[in-house]
């Protein structure tokens, strides 16, 4: 026994090649130390993207009955119902019928409408928001990405329906978002640094094309725009 | 025989044990009081971002501050949750390198130096996630990761660290010797 310490039989334990390979082991485990693990984020769908997904699996599934109740209590229907003043009007109750008829192509036209409405509202209001002078460039550009990340969760989910029914409308949709994008990338490699400016005028083509599709699809209409 | 090679561990000083076994019982309280009051503290981080909107670059529309808000509350969670297992993993690297440490080092002056950076290092750098997550509603998340970083983690990250690498130097220089 030594110094302050209880001694102990360990002899095989105490081999300097072994202590030495446990100690490199760890000290390489814990460098460098500015790389902190602070985990990592993936993200989700929210409470309508999921609804969303729920109704469109059970009506291509054709269980009409499990998507209306779905519909029904989801946050779908109640985000319609939220929205009512800037959806083309009867949306809502339109979907329920059709769903209730179990009719599959136009449950899939209103939500496609219903996407598309939500996503030119967040271009508009996307628009309005970067248009702010007070604002500091690199505000107006987080303001610009994270609304472009908004815009594209919801238009993603109804960019085949949309190219269905309207192919021009949805190449430039994507034309628009794709330069829109390029104006809130961060600068690398002698690209042009982010301009806040520049995304408005896409924004506006998202705005003005998805406003197309939506009164060109809107209940009242019953000729679809195929451009092929 | 030399001392190295004598079949005995040294116990490190006792106030190295202090710290390491309290920092495996703060890993604890931290992991069960996260368990128990998982409702209030993310209504806590909630209501301070809320209250800050410029800090977070909350815009206004529910659609685009949801996802801010989710991604800081999960950020916010992993913090108490890599302080809860860090807190608990380095109670026992600290026993295990002190001890090391109390063993192969003759010299008084290194041994007590080395045993002092494992042990502050080690009971210091987890402390890093707390204070990252407790300053996540005020600071935002970058901002509260670089103060943490050089508050906590870098300092005492590297005081582990260096003296991990003194350690292994000792041995190595112990084994060529013999």
């Amino acid at each position: 026994m030594r110094g302050n310490g209880r001694a102990e039989p360990a002899g095989f334990l105490l081999r300097p090649p072994l202590v030495l390979a446990v100690l490199t082991a760890l000290v390489t485990i814990t460098s460098p130390a500015a790389a902190h693990h602070v985990g990592s984020y993936v993200p989700g769908d929210n409470a309508v993207t999921t609804n969303f997904k729920q109704v469109k699996f059970s009506v291509q599934a054709k269980k009409y009955d499990v998507a209306l109740r779905l519909f029904d209590s989801g946050a779908l229907r109640a985000e319609m119902h939220a929205h009512a003043a800037t959806l083309p009007p009867g949306l809502e109750d339109g979907t329920r019928a059709a769903l209730t008829a179990g009719d599959g192509p136009e449950v899939e036209r209103r939500l496609m409408i219903f996407f598309a409405a939500l996503s030119r509202d967040l271009a508009l209001e996307a628009d309005r928001q970067i248009a702010r002078p007070e604002a500091t460039v690199e505000t107006r550009v987080a303001t610009g990405r994270k609304f472009l990340e908004a815009i594209w969760r919801y238009y993603n989910l109804v960019d085949f329906a949309v190219a269905t029914r309207d192919n021009t409308t949805s190449v430039a949709v994507r034309l628009a978002f794709d330069e829109a994008e390029t104006y809130v990338k961060p600068a690398a490699g002698g690209a042009a640094a982010p301009d806040p400016a520049g995304i408005r005028e896409p924004l506006q083509r998202i705005a003005r094309a998805l406003s197309t599709l939506i009164d060109a699809s809107s209940p009242s209409s019953t000729t679809p725009r195929r451009n092929s | 025989m030399t001392e190295v090679d004598s079949p005995t561990w040294r116990v490190p000083p006792r106030w190295v044990l202090l710290v390491a076994v309290l920092s495996i019982v703060a890993a604890e309280v931290g992991g069960g009081s996260m368990a128990r009051f998982k409702v209030e503290l993310t209504r806590w981080a909630r209501d301070g971002m809320l209250a800050r909107p410029s800090v977070h670059g909350l815009v206004g529309v529910r659609d685009v501050d949801e996802r801010i808000l989710d991604e800081a509350l999960v950020k916010f969670d992993a913090g108490l949750r890599l302080f809860h297992m860090h807190a608990e993993g380095m109670g026992l690297v600290i026993i295990a390198t002190t001890m090391v440490a109390a063993t192969v080092i003759r010299q008084d002056a290194a041994r007590r130096a080395i045993i002092a950076l494992l042990t502050t290092g080690g009971a210091g750098y987890p402390l890093g996630y707390l204070v990252w997550s407790a300053l996540i509603p005020s600071y935002g998340l970058e901002r509260s990761k670089t103060i943490a970083e050089w508050l906590v983690w870098v300092p005492f990250g590297t005081a582990t660290i260096v003296a991990l690498w003194c350690l292994v130097g000792v041995v190595a220089w112990r084994m060529i010797k013999s």
